[in-house]
């Protein structure tokens, strides 16, 4: 009865030709070949300077040989405001990130499981919501947060990019919920579960690959948003590491190159790490179109 | 708890995954707003509200400080009067014009095209670390993108750039000086061709293989093939990516804020950081959210023109 379900569209083969290469084929090739060198340099060169200057014991404004050394990373470590700005970013990220699919799951699943009144509509409209660009609504956003009394807090800060981030995160858990059985669940009901436990031991076990992806297109949203900190926070203190960032570049005189970089490959690490686990997922589905933004 | 548990409802043997398991009654409406109506609510207040509220302010006079702060009033239509004679933010306007067609709808795609068809072929070796390799610039957070740039545009002679055009005999130029626009435009088509090749190849292993060889064999030469075959097939999903690119070049901010913060005298100034300026640096509410009003109404009009466009017949 699930065959319908789990049935996979077969992927369809590519007709390989095997007849030796002409030399129209052999040309073709070879500039199919440099233009995929040209693009990838295109896409790489600009990463050589903070590469190469993390690792630079003598770092400046430009890409040169390093003088190899940990001292830019031990210094990002043990200086007085860097730590900070890693810590704060970690605290706004994983508490969105949690809070967000909090709310996901539990939407979700009400959104998969129940045929209620204007369920069809607010699909739609959170698909819509896709369609105002942030800068539009940032101003009254930060208006309202202000007659909250939520600017310059984490606290703040993490409860709007966890609603920024979960219309995407409903539109996906919705996805993933429907396409577990409500068999499974009815069995875990007759078993004696109840409708919270059956969610618990059923679903979410199910729906991890689902989750995990939800997770880490939020958390990527999160960590990389700069607007929304800029906006919303005042204190150096409570800086995560993209205004960090760009508070340390714009200051013209004294830009610390090495430490800058180093700062910057730390603040890279997090999402390069967690796209190589998604990856596959998200060439392999629709999702493509979560990522931007 | 116990109410929760409740009789089981014989599903319908419906293939479709999505319809199982929904009751039709009354009883629903409390698991739905327990469930559903925290995230809902606070979608409203955090997203619909603001652009309402914007909507509002937008005809006020409030401001950030001063007396218009504690007594904002009411002046109609005064802020967008102001803004469409205001030759600084119709320049913005059309910079963000410029910025998006260049960069996203000609650059992005272009290239997204090149690298996914390149992709496609299926003598191609190592497709993986290609891939990835043209990925890297959309997974890393915009202030990296920027940093990375800035040493790239560097004005002094070991910039990266100016070592590239040094080979050819050029004198160092400072980029985000002369050429700021060109500067922010390359940065956003290197920033986005991942997005526009992930979107193409997923509809490039749409297109029939079959269709291909035949026109092949009909002696259709290859951009014969795409322009004919290839390009009608992939209609849909290719103004899908235009709207969504559009939407989110709009939306730059941090890239080119990062790099310019607007300058050098305003040649960089697009509406996002237009609106950023007057709302939140010179306190003007109401100026930044009748700037955010136009530009929002010019994204939807947009929007309604690729879905027109994407469903005429080809």
């Amino acid at each position: 009865m699930t065959a319908s379900v789990t049935a996979q569209a077969i992927a369809p083969v590519r007709a390989f030709r095997r007849r030796p290469l002409g030399p129209l084929s052999v040309v073709q090739r070879v500039l199919a070949y440099t233009l995929l060198v040209l693009m990838v340099l295109f896409c790489l060169v600009p990463f050589a300077w903070v590469v190469l200057s993390s690792i630079d014991g003598h770092a400046g404004p430009n890409v040169q040989l390093p003088s190899l050394s940990f001292d830019n990373f031990v210094r990002f470590f043990t200086s007085a405001g860097t730590p900070m700005l890693l810590v704060n970013s970690l605290i706004i990220g994983i508490g969105g990130t949690a809070l967000n699919l909090v709310l996901g799951v539990a939407g979700g699943y009400a959104l998969a499981r129940f045929e209620f009144r204007g369920r069809r509509a607010f699909m739609f409209g959170i698909l819509l919501i896709r369609v105002i660009p942030a800068p539009a609504t940032i101003v009254a956003l930060y208006l309202i947060m202000v007659n909250l009394k939520l600017t310059n807090t984490l606290f703040g800060l993490i409860l709007v990019e966890a609603v920024l981030q979960l219309p995407v995160t409903l539109w996906l858990l919705k996805g993933t919920i429907s396409s577990v059985p409500m068999e499974l669940e009815e069995a875990a009901w007759v078993d004696g579960n109840s409708r919270l436990q059956a969610i618990r031991r059923i679903v979410l076990p199910l729906i991890g690959p689902g989750l995990g992806a939800a997770a880490m297109l939020t958390f990527m949203g999160i960590w990389g948003d700069f607007l929304t900190p800029l906006v919303m926070l005042q204190s150096q203190e409570l800086y995560p590491l993209s205004i960090g960032l760009f508070r340390a570049f714009s200051d013209h005189n004294h830009v610390d190159w090495g430490l800058l970089a180093a700062s910057a490959i730390v603040y890279v690490a997090p999402p390069a790490v967690l796209y190589t686990f998604v990856r596959k997922h998200l060439l392999r589905s629709s999702l493509g179109g979560a990522v931007k933004g | 708890m116990t109410s929760i548990t409740s009789t089981p409802i014989r599903a319908a043997a419906a293939p479709q995954s999505s319809s199982p398991g929904r009751r039709r009654s009354k009883r629903t409406w409390p698991f739905v707003l327990l469930l559903l109506g925290p995230g809902a609510a606070l979608i409203v207040v955090f997203i619909i509200v603001p652009a309402v509220y914007g909507a509002y302010l937008s005809f006020t006079n409030t401001q950030l400080t001063g007396f218009a702060a504690r007594d904002p009033k009411w002046v109609g239509i005064d802020n967008y009067t102001y803004l469409l004679s205001s030759s600084d933010f119709l320049s913005s306007l059309g910079q963000t014009g410029q910025f998006v067609l260049f960069s996203a709808i000609i650059g992005q795609t272009v290239l997204g095209m090149v690298a996914a068809i390149l992709l496609s072929r299926p003598w191609v070796r190592g497709k993986g670390l290609w891939g990835a390799a043209v990925l890297m610039p959309m997974i890393v957070p915009e202030v990296v993108a920027s940093l990375t740039w800035a040493s790239v545009l560097s004005n002094n002679s070991a910039g990266t750039l100016n070592r590239l055009t040094g080979l050819f005999g050029a004198d160092p130029t400072s980029w985000l000086q002369v050429v700021p626009m060109v500067s922010i435009i390359l940065v956003n088509i290197w920033r986005g061709v991942a997005f526009a090749m992930i979107m193409f190849q997923a509809a490039l292993e749409e297109v029939p293989v079959e269709l291909i060889e035949a026109a092949r064999i009909d002696g259709a030469r290859a951009l014969q093939i795409f322009r004919h075959i290839t390009l009608p097939l992939i209609r849909g999903p290719v103004f899908l990516y235009l709207l969504l690119t559009t939407i989110s070049t709009v939306g730059v901010f941090g890239l080119v804020y990062f790099l310019t913060q607007g300058g050098p005298g305003g040649a960089t100034r697009l509406a996002a950081i237009y609106i950023y300026q007057r709302a939140l640096q010179f306190a003007q509410i109401g100026i930044g959210s009748a700037a955010s009003m136009i530009l929002l109404a010019l994204v939807l009009v947009l929007g309604l023109v690729y879905v027109r466009l994407s469903k005429v017949e080809v």
